[in-house]
């Protein structure tokens, strides 16, 4: 494995331990059971019946961790496989899955990100026979995708797909890329491959010129931390694999793949991992795919891969994303908000918090709360935040009396600090996202800056508040009975 | 987001998009995600661009 110019921090054989997916969802239920649902009637998840009781949750405004117990499999068999959903749903989970505490939620979560995500973890080699994702070993007709309950998520999807993360490795430096990309099912031993121009893609490429397939390695399932430890934006030539190890805070265990052997590294403790080649200039019609901004990404010719081995846990359990629903739009913003944060504050030393909202599909919008000191730090802040994450398209800035986590107040100030001629900003012309369905070029996008904080220079209106003494020593649960306060509504 | 036509499938009749850069006058057949058939573009009954 190359070692890039970072100091990688190495540990002593088997210091890591294991880390277990069923271990998490096991001890989750115990310490929160208000998190987590079972659904225990059998449901077909290739007919919707998955993401539909997701749908009916999110109409009510509600997101807990899904465990469907008795999916069927693409055979139409109640399967061995339960499937767990919604897991990165709500950030306090994803806190609690990182080793932090669930009141951690906020700042905290994205910061400790940042910081572990600058780091780097020599992952631990273990033999295979220790292993537990060699519990069961399929090769051949034996590895045959209709065993799992591959989910068709939304109705102009082109089929059901895994939504987890592929691993590749470059066979120039060693070194592993993982992303997180749409696997579409197209038979026992066959998935449609979607990607964009990054990293995989780029490895993809290199070995096409020179006719060679690609080996691909589908983590389907694993420790929650695993795969926000995959949302990492590192440049490319980072291995994935020592970053992966940080952010989850212990060295990621690897061990030898089934159809490369030591040439390519897999993750040990895995539930599920699917081993495939990309085949070199091999393309078929992919998609379409309901995406991650809640639109379809379009029907596509797109990549195929050949499925060479499956193996897994006995007890192995099927994860799933909820893709295009605060499932993706949870674990797509904290990991990007502490890394804008840190960029901001080395040139706005007075930054209190960055936010990508739900309401901006956690990347779309960036909301950044300063102690405006000088008028013009606003716009500053603003731009290092579309500078460092390329996903963020519209910034909004306000004063530190705004909580960046309560939507509500960030509007407010939208609305009561915001004069369009003067507080507005757009550029054009700069690098968008495919995805992005307002897009009206393929590559080029606008950004917006919007400065609601108040002027400095100027004489400006107060926000109402109540005698911050009083508001202080009034405490609720001793002027309102239990009862009532657990069922207010709105 | 990139150019994309819609389709209507002439099994189905059901509509779904496609890349245009991708399939637009292409000789891949289009997979209608609803049906599952495939068919070249130029029987689809209707298509928007």
């Amino acid at each position: 494995m190359a070692v890039v110019s970072r100091e990688v921090e190495e540990h002593a054989p088997g210091s890591g331990g294991e880390v277990s997916l069923r271990a998490y969802l096991t001890q989750l239920e115990l310490d929160h059971p208000e998190w987590v649902v079972h659904v225990t009637e059998p449901v077909d998840p290739a007919k919707f019946e998955v993401t539909a009781v997701l749908q009916q949750l999110e109409l009510r405004n509600q997101y807990p961790l899904v465990i469907f117990d008795r999916p069927l499999n693409l055979l139409g068999q109640v399967c061995d496989f339960p499937i767990v959903t919604n897991v990165y749903a709500s950030r306090q989970r994803c806190a609690v899955a990182l080793g932090l505490g669930p009141q951690d939620f906020g700042q905290e979560l994205a910061l400790e990100y940042a910081r572990r995500e600058e780091r780097r973890l020599q992952p631990i080699l273990l033999p295979k026979a220790e292993a537990p994702v060699k519990q069961v070993v399929q090769t051949g007709d034996d590895a045959d995708l209709r065993q799992f309950p591959i989910i068709r998520h939304h109705r102009m999807d082109g089929g059901p797909y895994i939504d987890m993360s592929p691993v590749v490795r470059n066979p120039e430096t060693g070194v592993y890329n993982a992303a997180f990309l749409r696997t579409q099912y197209k038979g026992p031993r066959k998935l449609g491959l979607h990607m964009s121009p990054r990293h995989s893609w780029q490895i993809v490429r290199n070995n096409e010129e020179r006719d060679c397939p690609t080996p691909i390695v589908i983590v389907a399932s694993h420790h929650p931390a695993y795969f926000l430890g995959a949302l990492n934006v590192s440049p490319y030539g980072e291995d994935d694999y020592q970053v992966i190890g940080s952010i989850m805070d212990r060295p990621l265990r690897l061990t030898a793949s089934e159809t490369w052997g030591d040439d390519v590294l897999v993750p040990a403790d895995a539930d599920i991992l699917i081993e495939g080649e990309v085949l070199p200039n091999v393309r078929e019609v992919e998609g379409p795919f309901g995406e991650f901004p809640g639109t379809y990404g379009p029907q596509r010719v797109r990549w195929v891969i050949d499925v060479k081995a499956i193996t897994r846990r006995r007890n192995a359990v099927y994860q799933d994303i909820f893709t295009g629903h605060r499932d993706v739009w949870t674990m797509g913003s904290f990991p990007k908000e502490g890394a804008i944060f840190n960029r901001i504050k080395g040139v706005v030393p007075t930054v209190k918090a960055v936010h990508l909202p739900a309401s901006g599909v956690g990347r779309f919008h960036c909301y950044i709360s300063i102690d405006k000191k000088v008028d013009g730090e606003s716009k500053q802040a603003a731009l290092i935040a579309l500078g460092a994450v390329d996903f963020v398209k519209h910034v909004v800035v306000v004063d530190s009396d705004i909580d960046v986590y309560r939507e509500e107040e960030v509007l407010w100030a939208i609305a009561t600090r915001v004069q369009a001629d003067q507080d507005i900003d757009i550029i054009k012309n700069v690098k968008g996202n495919t995805l992005d369905p307002s897009q009206t070029d393929d590559i080029l996008t606008s950004k917006m800056i919007v400065d609601a904080t108040k002027p400095v220079r100027r004489p400006f209106e107060a926000r109402l508040d109540i005698a911050h003494d009083v508001l202080a020593r009034t405490v609720l649960e001793e002027l309102i009975p239990a009862g009532q306060l657990a069922r207010i509504r709105d | 987001m990139a150019r994309l036509f819609w389709v209507t499938c002439p099994f189905c009749r059901d509509r779904f998009y496609c890349h245009y850069g991708d399939l637009r006058h292409k000789p891949w057949n289009l997979r209608c995600p609803y049906c599952e058939q495939e068919f070249p573009q130029e029987d689809s009954p209707k298509i928007d661009e």
